[in-house]
């Protein structure tokens, strides 16, 4: 057993220094959207958790982590009664902010666990690999700014899902990988866009034989199809004998929300949103039509309805059929290559690719779903490294514009920079060489492409406020943003299709 | 960081250096099987550079890292957060940066001087000047002539927050760096202790309490104090003197090193053979430097309306006192006034002997034997009398050997003098004698168990003596938070007990650098102290006729902490002095020989 330094504990225990000392730091509504959760889950029975309105907002995950936020709530009665109050809406008292900051710090336990598990399962020669990319994860940027600052438990939520892809690496913890994903969805739906990649794989390698498809393994299915149906049964079984799951329905699914977020995430809408604006004052000297009730709603790309003024609309219908597509493609090559762990991980990874790409209302945080798995191939070679490359730099600049207070900004900006230094040139000095010889004009890209963030990040956080003034103009450099970030993202999306499929 | 030629495979790297990179500080522990292990947390963060990594890398990632830390602390609370009518430093620092930009030169020392009056030198106020001017740029309202009195907003507190930092990275830092540098390649210390020991010293918990936590600049006069050291390591000895006059002109307390750095600069002017011209040279550097720092403010007093403002305020005391007559309407007797005035300031005698409790041994002995009983000429000279008994020794030693590596332990010890036993200590001033104590783990050994245990021991305690000072300020968390994060990455109590544990016999030729079973008993005491104060002082409250005594209780094991600090520093000086003579001693015999 190689000891490898500094160990993720150590890691951890320096990381949750600098997180305690953060408490005071911004926190967004969502720190009030958890209050809330907890207030529910404490007072009131759990008929009534998703008819409970008295907050804007309301209860919209999945019952397991409703459940969560009560087994919480147990232990904040003793810190602060008050914050479980459903009518304190809005309470934040010291002692509520430290508990529930300290929650998403205990919650992340999960996540240090599962990376000591994901370096102890790979074989020796890539140990060390395997424990630059855990450390990579455990100190993610994003999950950073997001959890510690921001305020969510995606530390927790990506810990099981890290461990569940660990356990599918051997033949006997699958199972145990099935239920977990299928727990992990009871607690967050969002990583349904994930789950078209654990069908076709438990499927393929559990539930059918390696050699051929034509003999199922019936004591594997049964097995797998009793513990999964069990556990949605025990989330949403409840819900279902008081009627309610039209009601949870439309709590986890609104769709009444528009194609981009407030802050466009950086994917191909962003950069469609992008190419409709530059083509308004180009439209009447190319002869097209242009829709001008649109001209009004876009600029902001506001929560609602976002439309177009030149280009065709986007319906849901062409994001879902989109999304399914390039999800579809990767699972090909899972469906051939049955308990390749590898090509598994790649297949995860580019379903979080399609999905943020051509979702429907994606949001900016959602880039987590595929830099964390990504993470855990990045360092297979050379090759795979450059195309995590771009996204580690795109990825991490998009999630800027959820910080917009002035002292959190040297916070993510030097933190960020901080970590894509260090990272970068480890990964660097880790990464194998590749069997393959790498793509020449694609690594010449990503180095332009990196040189570029520098000026831009510059300019967008002091330039322009020195330029045009604090409110002329603000949404330009936000939308520089998404768009530099969105060709990142795009370009990485591409780079890994490459390698993927001739790997 | 892409490859040059377009070939897919990686450079060649680098051998690694002909030389163990820990061996003189014993970084790297063999555990047997030919495995090594990083003897404490902080190495294995450096742990993949050890086969040497660029410098242009590892520097910017501390300095980022250090940084956040810093930015950290500055999110919690500061001195006078909503305590009106007068506030704290904050308010103070905002206040001078309110009146410098707003009042002419001449009125900078006498305006209002009830409400936070400036009392510190010059170039403290040439410092608020230049931030108070980029502040209004911002927002005017921020300094506002009396106005903007006790504004808080959280976009001041930014600003504020982000000067502190800004200072302290053109100033303290690159001195740090560069001092470090020259100081750890003279000891003969590997690049990768000297990035250790860098992280270590800038991570020091009391620094950046006081300034990013509780709201001081004491790292511009720290920090130019390490640029004076770095120029002495260098041999520019003039540069050193400019150096040390900015100190002393940003904040008087620099004068806790004066002693040291003036009998260095005239030990070298002695020793080997007396030099004339140097000292002449040194002299009147020194003073051209002071008469440069003045010389804004006395051009500032000798316009004409300057003088009228003169005229009708009140002279300082100092200029009554003074044997000669002066025209009131001339300028001789602006620029006296204004210079007097300053003066006043910046030395207030007519306060007490100390202020609230201080751990030094003026307040330890009011515990017991009330002090007050005395007149105050008289207390006044009692301290000058202890202070000068206190740093006699150390100065006359750095006289006669006047060696750059006796430098540290010299400051040292003489720092602690004067924190214990001089005239209006603050319990912020420990920073000063922790300064030079904390460069120590960038010398030969200086990551050794022994010295790190002494080090971490003494900077833990003096964290521990600013505790209640702290907890006023709201940063109980930022204390505990980056004392026992510190205490971690060193390997030191209550972390980890590793340091204290002897692996190696001692007569062996690493056994010097182990702590003695002295040592252990005396800082296990102290935590073992330490730790039980603060559930004294967090779970039983004090007896009724006793508010203070959980405080008082504090300054009295801090006292006697420091005065163990202050003999183990000039022991430190005594052997490393001895060694040093040695040294010569042999190379000159040598010499004969050949």
């Amino acid at each position: 057993m190689v000891e490898l330094y500094p160990s993720l504990v150590q890691c951890a225990i320096v990381a949750t220094a600098f997180k305690v000392l953060l408490f005071p730091a911004y926190k967004s509504t969502d720190f009030e959207v958890h209050r809330n959760w907890l207030a529910i889950t404490h007072s009131l029975p759990v008929q009534e958790w998703y008819y409970e309105k008295s907050s804007e907002w309301t209860l919209d995950y999945p019952p397991f982590f409703a459940a969560f936020e009560w087994l919480m709530s147990q232990a904040a009665v003793y810190v602060d009664p008050a914050m479980l109050v459903v009518k304190n809406l809005g309470y934040e008292s010291w002692q509520t902010v430290y508990f529930q900051r300290t929650t998403v710090i205990l919650t992340e336990l999960v996540l240090i666990y599962a990376l000591s598990r994901f370096v102890k399962s790979t074989p020796l020669p890539n140990k060390n690999a395997a424990h630059v990319a855990s450390l990579s994860i455990l100190l993610s940027p994003g999950l950073f700014i997001i959890d510690h600052i921001h305020f969510q438990y995606n530390g927790f939520m990506y810990g099981i899902l890290i461990l569940s892809i660990v356990l599918a690496r051997k033949q006997s913890t699958l199972l145990y990988s099935g239920i977990l994903f299928a727990v992990l969805l009871c607690m967050k739906h969002i990583y349904l866009y994930l789950a078209l990649a654990y069908f076709v794989y438990l499927l393929r390698t559990y539930c059918l034989d390696a050699k051929s498809i034509f003999r199922p393994r019936f004591g594997n299915i049964i097995k797998l199809g009793v513990c999964v149906v069990g556990v949605f049964a025990i989330a949403f079984g409840p819900f279902a004998q008081w009627g309610q799951l039209l009601q949870l329905k439309d709590r986890l699914f609104p769709f009444s929300r528009g194609l981009c977020h407030a802050y466009w995430a950086p994917n191909i809408w962003a950069m469609y949103s992008f190419t409709d604006r530059a083509l308004i004052p180009l439209a009447p000297r190319l002869g097209l039509p242009v829709n001008y009730d649109a001209l009004t709603s876009v600029t902001r790309g506001l929560v609602g309805d976002t439309s177009f003024a030149v280009l065709p609309e986007v319906t849901k219908e062409h994001t879902f059929i989109l999304t399914f597509v390039f999800q579809l493609v990767p699972l090909i090559k899972v469906w051939r290559k049955p308990g390749c762990w590898d090509t598994f991980v790649g297949a995860i990874t580019l379903c979080g690719y399609s999905s943020f790409l051509f979702g429907w209302h994606v949001h900016e945080k959602a880039i987590l779903l595929i830099i964390i798995p990504f993470s855990l191939i990045a360092l297979k070679d050379r090759r795979y490294f450059s195309a995590f490359r771009p996204l580690a730099v795109a990825g991490h600049v998009s999630l800027f514009p959820l910080l917009f207070t002035a002292a959190e900004f040297p916070l993510k900006t030097v933190y960020t920079i901080l970590w894509l230094v260090l990272f970068l040139f480890i990964f660097d000095q880790v990464a194998p060489v590749s069997e393959r010889p790498r793509i020449f004009v694609f690594d010449r890209l990503s180095l332009l492409y990196l040189t570029v963030s520098i000026p831009l990040i510059v300019y967008c956080s002091l330039g322009h406020q020195l330029i045009f003034g604090w409110d002329r103009l603000e949404f330009l450099p936000l939308m520089f943003m998404s768009s530099y970030s969105a060709i990142g993202v795009v370009g990485s999306w591409v780079g890994f299709m490459v390698v993927y499929f001739t790997a | 960081m892409a490859n040059p030629t377009p070939s897919h495979r990686p450079r060649p790297r680098k051998g690694r250096p002909a030389t163990s990179p820990g061996s003189n500080n014993n970084l790297i522990l063999d555990i047997g099987d030919g495995k090594q292990t990083p003897a404490f947390p902080l190495v294995s963060f450096l742990w993949a550079a050890r086969a040497g990594v660029s410098q242009w890398l590892i520097l910017p990632l501390i300095l980022m890292a250090v940084g956040l830390f810093r930015w950290a602390v500055s999110l919690w609370g500061y001195s006078g957060f909503q305590v009106p009518p007068m506030h704290g430093d904050f308010e103070a620092q905002r206040h001078w940066m309110e009146i410098t930009t707003h009042l002419p030169m001449a009125q900078w020392y006498t305006y209002d001087l009830q409400y936070w009056g400036l009392d510190y030198p010059p170039l403290t106020a040439y410092h608020s000047w230049l931030l108070g001017k980029i502040g209004s740029a911002f927002d005017p309202e921020w300094f506002a002539l009396d106005a903007s009195r006790g504004f808080e907003d959280t976009n001041l507190k930014v600003y504020m927050r982000a000067t502190v930092v800004v200072s302290e990275y053109f100033v303290f830092i690159p001195a740090v760096v560069t001092f470090l540098r020259r100081y750890t390649r003279m000891q003969g210390v590997h690049a990768w202790s000297a990035s250790i020991a860098l992280a270590a010293i800038l991570l020091q918990p009391g620094n950046i309490l006081v300034d990013h936590g509780h709201f001081q600049y004491n790292t511009v006069m720290l920090g130019l104090v390490v640029a004076s050291l770095d120029a002495i390591m260098a041999g520019r000895m003039l540069w050193a003197c400019i150096f040390f006059v900015s100190a002393l002109g940003f904040k008087q307390m620099a004068l806790y090193y004066a002693p040291v750095m003036f009998a260095y600069l005239l030990g070298v002017c002695t020793f080997p053979r007396i030099n004339i011209p140097r000292l002449f040279n040194i002299a009147l550097i020194t003073l051209a430097s002071f008469a440069l720092l003045l010389a804004p403010l006395l051009v500032g007093a000798s316009n004409v309306k300057a003088r009228e403002v003169f005229v009708t305020s009140p002279p300082p005391p100092l200029l009554q006192s003074l044997p000669i007559q002066v025209d009131k309407s001339s300028i001789l007797y602006a620029l006296l006034f204004q210079l007097t005035q300053v003066i006043h300031r910046v030395f207030p005698f007519a306060r007490g002997l100390f202020e609230d409790k201080v751990a030094n041994a003026w307040c330890a002995i009011h515990t017991f034997y009330k002090l007050t009983r005395f007149d105050a000429t008289l207390l006044q000279r009692a301290s000058l009398g202890a202070t000068l008994a206190s740093i006699i020794v150390p100065c006359a030693i750095i006289f006669r050997h006047p060696r750059a590596s006796l430098l540290l332990p010299a400051l040292s010890a003489v720092s602690w003098g004067f924190f214990l036993f001089s005239f209006q200590v603050h319990e912020k001033s420990v920073l000063l004698p922790l300064l030079p104590m904390t460069l120590l783990l960038a010398g030969d050994g200086g990551l050794s168990k022994e010295m790190r245990a002494w080090v971490g021991w003494a900077n833990i305690l003096g964290s521990w003596t600013m505790y209640p000072l702290l907890k006023r300020d709201e940063l109980r968390i930022p204390y505990f938070v980056l004392t026992m994060l510190w205490a971690y990455l060193l390997g030191l109590p209550p972390t980890s007990f590793e340091t204290y544990r002897s692996r190696v016999p001692r007569d062996t030729s690493s056994g010097q650098f182990e702590p003695s079973t002295l040592t252990t008993f005396l800082h296990f005491s102290f935590y073992v102290v330490m730790i039980a104060w603060h559930v004294l002082e967090a779970f039983v409250a004090p007896p009724s006729g006793k508010p203070d005594l959980w405080v008082v209780l504090n300054a009295l094991i801090g006292a006697g902490g420091f005065g163990i600090a202050y003999l183990w520093c000039m022991w430190k000086l005594f052997t490393q002095c001895r060694q040093i003579d040695r040294q010569t001693a042999g190379e000159e015999s040598q010499k004969k020989k050949q």
